[in-house]
């Protein structure tokens, strides 16, 4: 008579407790930021904070300060992880994982540890390095994410066709023609990504920054210092801000890693 | 004993989980959960060698020497349970970072029964009303065990002259630890006569560039550069024979407690120039970086100075202690019960307030001292023993502690423990001008044969002038009150000196940069779009 209740197993109730964790731990504490960062001190509404972020020098000053570390650091990271990758990738099968796992090898130690080793080293390279701190600011960052650079090189290089290679040597060019023509353009996914790895947490870590003396806000500290002033209103409207910036680099940058086949040409 | 502690604590545990709460053991009822939060490392965890022994007799447990076997809150617990309150307690320990935190913490909505915040924190909390007073039994000297009101210095909390008097804090708070702040050094890295570490401008001294640190904390770097801003005036008020102690107290502080516009920009724009000069701002790297040589001097609080002079003193390196010579920094941190937490439940009350009694009977005070290097504010026998048994000169040469030394110094910490309260200290750990030969120690049979000095002053030591300085150092400190209203611009004046602002960068950075990514910018359409303006063809 009665239809026997059935549980019946839904593949899509696997994705219950992410989506359960996400609801929780992303979801809500954002929607804790929009709101504070929309109201003032005593809880109304308004756009006080958002005028001051882009009237207040400081704000400015940090955000283009923590856009040079983040660019000059990128840009080391991807000068000297590319030719690693590039040789990874074209090595013999055997010696290759050996070699990747060295450089993968330092995250597997905390990295306030390897940045506490590295103060020791630029110590007795510089004798007193609170004299350069952007200089070791940005090698503190590159020390720190240089694998996060080369592992997507790696794999975006080590799946271009040996045979386009090749035939373009056949076809008469030489090896830079090759190289910006097959290799460059091809492996532009790659760059992307880890580009996008690299820039966005450095613009935001300030434990390297604090450890190696600089004493310089960047965003991350200055969120920090407004929410230890009892000052939520401000820091959450800076978080915000930098969580949009952050939503459009990765934005722009999506559509060249969705279509690996093309995306290379596009570019150049 | 042991054994016997582990039970309790499993007990303790057992009872307060849900199950038993279930069940409806009757014994739940009677254990109060005491939440105290205090500063990290701040408390004696126990777990000491038997060579770490205190040689002190000890009369609250009949032992012939202080040691922290198990940790102060275990001790603490075994003790209430053990006396005669008519409930069990069991205490919910945690810690926090700075005062901000604290703040933080609890305008978030934890709850703790008893903290222990700084000075001005505890002025803040109190203007909020946040505090619930301590009850008239705490205050019952007749009581022996209210150890608190018993023991602690006149000096710091007593009536009228004591600090708390003047402050209305008495009944408030509860005085945990005390000191000054000022810079340890490492003498063979300065000037010989010691000049510019006696003295806040050093953090501004070309000669010292990048090579002192400074907290990273608004409060002490804004009362540091208010130390320079005002240096002249400050030492013309500690020279002044005309003023009476009083205006000059009253003077020095109004000095260093100036929040008025003018000051803050002021005080903004010196914190600029010492960001330039110092070595950092750092938030716990100087201590190890001292040790190290990395830098010459740090600008820190007395208790973490003593605390690093020990640890250098085993890496075999002599650091010193200096108080800046135009006023220091008098802090406290206290222990407050919070109206929320208590929520008027009296054996709550009852077991915070005996909380604070248990850290303040002196053999759990000598432990904390030795544990975390701070200077408690009790006054009793046993600290003073301590303090003599730390740093008094042994003259006894068949003593396995006797070391050579040429001078002996009569060191007065009477203002603090009482009448006729010194120690003989070795004259070579202190840097005393105007010290004079005394004789009236000479029938003393301890030190006979030595060459006895006395008097003088001292801004200048090692480890026994940072726990207890002299009473000159006292004289010229200042307690420094909440900034109050304030508060949101001086926090706004340290945003502002650790920020880069879009007007102070350098003009030739912008345009070198802008240049850069220009041509970088130019070469890549270039390339991009070469076969249209080179070719002048379609690209394929």
């Amino acid at each position: 008579m009665t239809k026997t209740f059935k549980l019946r197993f839904n593949r899509k109730q696997l994705c219950i407790p992410y989506a359960a964790f996400l609801i929780l731990f992303v979801i809500c504490p954002l929607l804790v930021i929009v709101y504070y960062a929309f109201t003032n001190r005593t809880g109304q509404f308004t756009f006080d904070n958002l005028v001051l972020f882009f009237t207040n020098g400081n704000t400015l000053g940090t955000l283009l300060y923590s856009l040079a570390i983040a660019a000059a650091t990128t840009a080391v990271c991807l000068v000297i992880a590319y030719p690693v990758a590039y040789i990874l990738s074209r090595s013999k099968f055997r010696k290759k994982y050996v070699l990747l796992m060295l450089f993968v090898l330092p995250m597997w130690i905390n990295f306030t540890l390897r940045i506490t080793a590295l103060k020791e080293i630029l110590t007795a390279i510089e004798a007193n390095i609170s004299a350069y701190p952007f200089l070791n600011t940005v090698i503190g960052m590159s020390y720190d994410f240089l694998p996060f650079m080369i592992l997507p090189l790696y794999t975006s290089l080590s799946k271009l066709d040996n045979s386009l290679t090749e035939a373009a040597a056949d076809l008469g060019a030489n090896n830079f023609t090759v190289f910006m023509r097959v290799i460059l353009p091809l492996s532009v996914p790659g760059i992307i990504s880890g580009v996008t790895m690299v820039l966005l947490p450095s613009m935001t870590n300030y434990v390297v920054l604090d450890m190696l003396y600089n004493s310089t806000y960047i965003m991350g500290s200055l969120i920090g210092s407004y929410f230890s002033h009892f000052d939520w209103n401000n820091g959450s409207m800076i978080s915000l801000i930098l969580l949009i910036i952050i939503f459009v680099i990765t934005l722009a940058t999506n559509r060249f890693s969705d279509n690996n086949e093309t995306a290379g040409r596009n570019i150049l | 004993m042991k054994k016997k502690r582990i039970a309790a604590v499993a007990a303790a545990c057992f009872m307060a989980t849900p199950v038993a709460a279930l069940v409806g053991c009757a014994e739940t009822d009677e254990t109060v959960v005491l939440r105290v939060s205090n500063w990290e490392e701040y408390i004696d965890l126990g777990d000491w060698d038997d060579e770490e022994a205190i040689d002190i007799e000890n009369p609250y447990t009949g032992e012939d020497s202080i040691i922290g076997e198990n940790s102060v809150i275990d001790d603490f617990t075994e003790w209430f349970n053990s006396q005669d309150y008519g409930f069990d307690v069991r205490v919910e320990y945690s810690t926090f970072g700075t005062n901000e935190d604290l703040y933080n913490q609890l305008n978030l909505g934890d709850v703790y029964d008893l903290v222990c915040p700084s000075e001005y924190m505890i002025m803040k909390l109190l203007n909020e009303g946040k505090i619930q007073p301590y009850s008239e039994g705490f205050s019952d000297q007749s009581k022996e065990t209210n150890y608190y009101v018993n023991n602690v210095s006149r000096y710091i909390d007593g009536a009228e002259g004591s600090i708390f008097y003047e402050n209305e804090w008495n009944g408030i708070a509860a005085c945990y630890m005390w000191g000054t702040t000022g810079f340890v050094f490492n003498p063979e890295l300065v000037d010989e006569d010691l000049d510019d570490v006696s003295a806040c401008d050093i953090l501004i001294n070309e000669d010292y560039y990048k090579s002192v640190t400074v907290k990273d904390n608004v409060r002490d770097a804004y009362f540091a550069a208010l130390s320079v801003l005002f240096e002249d005036r400050l030492n013309e008020i500690n020279a002044d024979t005309a003023m009476s102690e009083e205006q000059k107290a009253e003077e020095r502080s109004d000095l260093l407690n100036s929040t008025d516009e003018d000051t803050v920009r002021a005080a903004e724009e010196l914190l600029k120039k010492v960001k330039e000069n110092v070595y950092s701002f750092e938030t716990d790297s100087g201590k190890t970086d001292m040790v190290t040589g990395k830098v010459k001097a740090n600008y820190q609080w007395s208790g973490d100075a003593v605390y690093i002079m020990d640890q250098a003193d085993e890496d075999e390196t002599e650091l010193w202690y200096s108080v800046p010579e135009e006023g220091t920094n008098l802090w406290f941190d206290g222990w407050v019960m919070l109206k929320d937490g208590i929520a008027g439940n009296e054996q709550k009350q009852t077991a915070a307030e005996a909380f604070v009694n248990f850290l303040s009977r002196p053999d759990i005070a000598v432990r904390n001292m030795y544990y975390i290097g701070y200077t408690s504010s009790i006054a009793a026998d046993e600290v003073f023993n301590y303090f003599d048994w730390c740093y008094g000169a042994v003259t006894d040469e068949d003593s396995e502690d006797y070391y050579e030394f040429d001078n002996i110094y009569v060191y007065d910490v009477s203002y603090f423990f009482g009448d006729d309260s010194y120690i003989y200290i070795d004259m070579d750990s202190l840097n005393v001008e105007g010290a004079r030969l005394t004789h009236d120690y000479d029938d003393d049979e301890y030190v006979a044969g030595y060459p006895v000095y006395s008097g003088g002053t001292i801004s200048i030591g090692r480890q026994a002038f940072g726990q207890y300085p002299t009473q000159d150092v006292i004289a010229r400190s200042v307690v420094m009150r909440d900034f109050g209203d304030d508060l949101a611009d001086i926090n706004q004046m340290w945003i502002n000196v650790r920020c880069l602002n879009v007007t102070d960068i350098n003009i030739n950075v912008v345009i070198a940069v802008t240049s850069i990514v220009v041509i970088m910018a130019t070469a890549i359409i270039l390339y991009r779009f070469r076969f249209n303006i080179f070719y002048n063809r379609k690209r394929k």
